[in-house]
């Protein structure tokens, strides 16, 4: 190892630490020196193998970067030992490095710099490298060639904000691969300094220098969007008033079924309600859930605005008022806020979920007591469905079903007339027989469209209650074709959803007749289901709801699937 | 020893199968000749046994089916219903169905009537009320 010091003219650090390895040369870097120094001497230990390998790989490299490294390594030993000289009580490199810090400062006028840096960056880093001073010393050694790398960034940008520099160091260490040694060949004095001075800061980086990937990277923050913000708060602020209802709806399970009917209400036409509330959600949708809140059958004209709409949906819902404002305040409280999100599934599905929920939730009757309700819920949709569908039985003409369709309106603006239809809750008998509406949907189309995505689409008041639920659908249909498609296309696919639904619903119809039953119940859904191959001896139907349901509609259908090991029997 | 058993009914099943489709390989060719002679247009081979393939996989599934329909209506028996059921995509093999089923309803209505009447002319005094309460029950 060259031995020959270069001139270090400054009185800083460097020359310091040189005295320190001058002074500890003599000295063997194994030989224990004391307990007290114990630490030290591990250090000299790991300092020599180091050194020999750096230098040896010095020497091959420059012949100034080998002598850099034995200046260095031998300034810390020189340090180390000026402090051991010092204060032979606290020989450790925590002492020794404090010690460089109260010298540092007092030469300062060759290189402004990189004393400005010891002085601000020990500051900051000194908390740290208390802590892991012992860590820190180590590391000076491999640490001295990352800032090498910097130095001449740094020293050429001039006076730089701290901050500055230490995010250029910090990208210097992320660059500097662990413990790589060729750089050394850029060092001269004052990156020497600088390194000497930047060791400080690799307290900061030890975990940066071994895996660069730890390495904290600036946090990229988005802009707030503040319209937004209000407004969600906003919404928060008005689903905050009925919170006990939220509750109750949530959670089922923990009052008695003179609870459960009301919850099972309220969780079901919060849905639409709060899809109706939900701006982003298909306007059609919208539309149609605007169209239930007058539930006086009143005209559900389309062309209301949604907001009005909600508003009206929240006023006008019997016994939903305080479901419907919370379910329309939605995104603060979670359960309404992943009620909405089911809410959006759900209304993408044209609330055919919802229907098999209804069905299966008279099909969990046994276990819950909210079948009569559920009943009477199914029987609800499909008279408000039956309003809309029952004129596809008596003739298979379109003009029947037109003037069905034209008879919704009244009822719904739109497809979703189950939805109006519970909010009707007045259902000539008449329809239930016909109406085989049942969420039998949650058939292939459905469940493939599972993850919904909210659109909003262009015209919205679009008064077409024949196909305006099946917009949605039709958005859907474009959005997972992933190209563009003509209108043409779409509407194409309107008619051909039109007329499957038609005969789902006819079918449903079918199986409800067949069994002497006016009422479509979860028993025909499943007799469709398995028709179509999805329930099959292996999968059931609860294995269906639980796979495509979202959890919320999931616990009324399966009772112990949100009741967190507290399931009641049914009485 | 049991999984021989197993093996041996598997084979018998496989060739019952086997018989079945046959069958209806030969039905299927012989109405494809009707057709063909029919129509003046021959069918090939390919097209016969796709078709007799075909019509045996739906008569699983018609089985399977008719199954769940009675089971749905709660009964243990496959009924005309059923049958009615299964054919309503189809308006008119439905309304065939449904002719048919008339049409049979009404020859063993008669049926049942000739037996009642021979029955009053050969057992008038004592087998008549006893047959025409049968009779009655019946219907």
């Amino acid at each position: 190892m060259a031995d020959s010091h270069s001139p270090d003219s400054e009185p800083t650090t460097r020359t310091l630490l040189r005295r320190v390895l001058d002074t500890a040369d003599p000295r063997t870097p194994r030989r224990p020196r004391s307990a007290r120094i114990g630490c030290w001497s591990l250090h000299s230990a790991q300092i020599s193998p180091l050194e020999t390998s750096s230098s040896r790989r010095l020497r091959s490299q420059t012949k100034m970067s080998a002598r850099r490294w034995s200046h260095r390594i031998r300034s810390i030993d020189r340090l180390a030992h000026v402090q051991a000289s010092g204060h032979l009580e606290e020989q450790t490199p925590r002492t020794l490095l404090k010690n460089i810090l109260l010298t540092a400062p007092e030469s300062s006028t060759v290189m402004p710099e990189s004393m400005m840096k010891p002085l601000t960056v020990p500051q900051m880093v000194q908390p740290s490298r208390r802590e892991s001073s012992w860590s820190s010393l180590e590391l000076q050694l491999p640490e001295l060639e990352p800032p090498t790398t910097l130095a001449p960034g740094l020293l050429a940008s001039g006076r730089r904000k701290q901050k500055l520099r230490l995010s250029v160091f910090q990208q210097g260490m992320d660059q500097e691969l662990p413990l790589s040694q060729e750089s050394r060949g850029n060092a001269d004095a004052s990156s020497l300094t600088s390194s000497l001075n930047l060791t400080f800061a690799t307290p900061l980086q030890p975990l940066s220098v071994k895996r660069p990937g730890l390495a904290r990277r600036p946090l990229t923050r988005r802009a707030v969007d503040v319209g937004t913000f209000f407004q969600d708060l906003r919404d928060t602020s008005l689903a905050l008033p009925p919170p006990d209802t939220v509750l109750e709806d949530t959670q089922p399970f923990s009052q008695p079924l003179a609870g459960h009917s009301p919850s099972v209400r309220h969780s079901l036409p919060c849905p639409p309600h709060s899809g109706a509330k939900e701006l982003e959600r298909a306007d059609s949708r919208r539309t149609l859930s605007g169209g239930p809140g007058p539930q006086n059958n009143g005209p559900g004209e389309p062309a209301q605005l949604l907001a009005g709409k909600v508003e009206e949906a929240a006023a006008a819902a019997v016994g939903f008022p305080n479901a419907s404002s919370s379910i329309s305040g939605e995104d603060g409280v979670e359960p309404l806020q992943n009620r909405v999100g089911e809410e959006a599934e759900e209304r993408t599905e044209e609330s055919w979920s919802m229907r098999e929920v209804e069905e299966a939730a008279g099909a969990q009757g046994s276990a819950r007591a909210g079948e009569p309700e559920g009943h009477t819920e199914v029987t609800e949709a499909e008279g408000s469905w039956g309003a809309v569908e029952a004129k596809e039985p008596e003739g298979s003409s379109e003009d029947e079903d037109t003037s069905g369709r034209t008879a919704s309106p009244e009822l719904a603006s739109s497809t979703p007339e189950f939805l109006q239809a519970r909010r009707l809750q007045v259902l000539e008998p008449a329809l239930l027989p016909s109406t085989a509406v049942l969420p039998s949907e949650p058939a292939q189309p459905l469940l493939a469209r599972l993850p919904p995505r909210p659109r909003i689409a262009g015209p919205r008041p679009r008064p077409d209650p024949y196909k305006a639920g099946l917009n949605h659908y039709a958005k859907l249909f474009s959005f997972y074709a992933k190209m563009p498609m003509e209108r043409k296309a779409v509407e194409m696919v309107e008619e051909c959803l039109d007329k499957y639904f038609q005969h789902l619903c006819g079918d449903l119809e079918a199986f409800a007749a067949h069994a002497g039953r006016k009422t479509v119940r979860p028993e025909d859904v499943e007799l469709l289901l398995r028709r179509q191959g999805l329930v099959t001896d292996q999968v059931s139907l609860h294995v269906l709801v639980e796979r495509h349901l979202p959890l919320e509609y999931r616990q009324l259908l399966i009772p112990c699937a949100f009741s967190g090991n507290s399931v009641f029997p049914a009485q | 020893m049991m999984e021989e058993e197993e093996g041996a009914e598997e084979q018998q099943r496989f060739s019952y199968r086997q018989r079945l489709k046959a069958a209806v390989h030969y039905t299927v060719g012989c109405l494809c000749e009707e057709v063909a002679s029919d129509k003046d247009m021959p069918f090939s081979k390919q097209t016969i046994a796709a078709i007799s393939e075909v019509t045996f996989r739906q008569c699983e599934n018609f089985a399977k089916d008719l199954e769940m329909f009675a089971r749905h209506a709660k009964r243990s028996t496959i009924n005309t219903e059923d049958v009615k059921l299964l054919a309503r995509r189809s308006n008119s093999l439905l309304k065939y169905i449904t002719e048919v089923n008339e049409n049979l309803a009404q020859f063993n209505l008669e049926r049942k009537a000739k037996k009642k009447k021979k029955s009053e002319d050969e057992n008038k005094d004592a087998v008549e009320p006893g047959e025409a309460g049968v009779v009655e029950i019946e219907n």
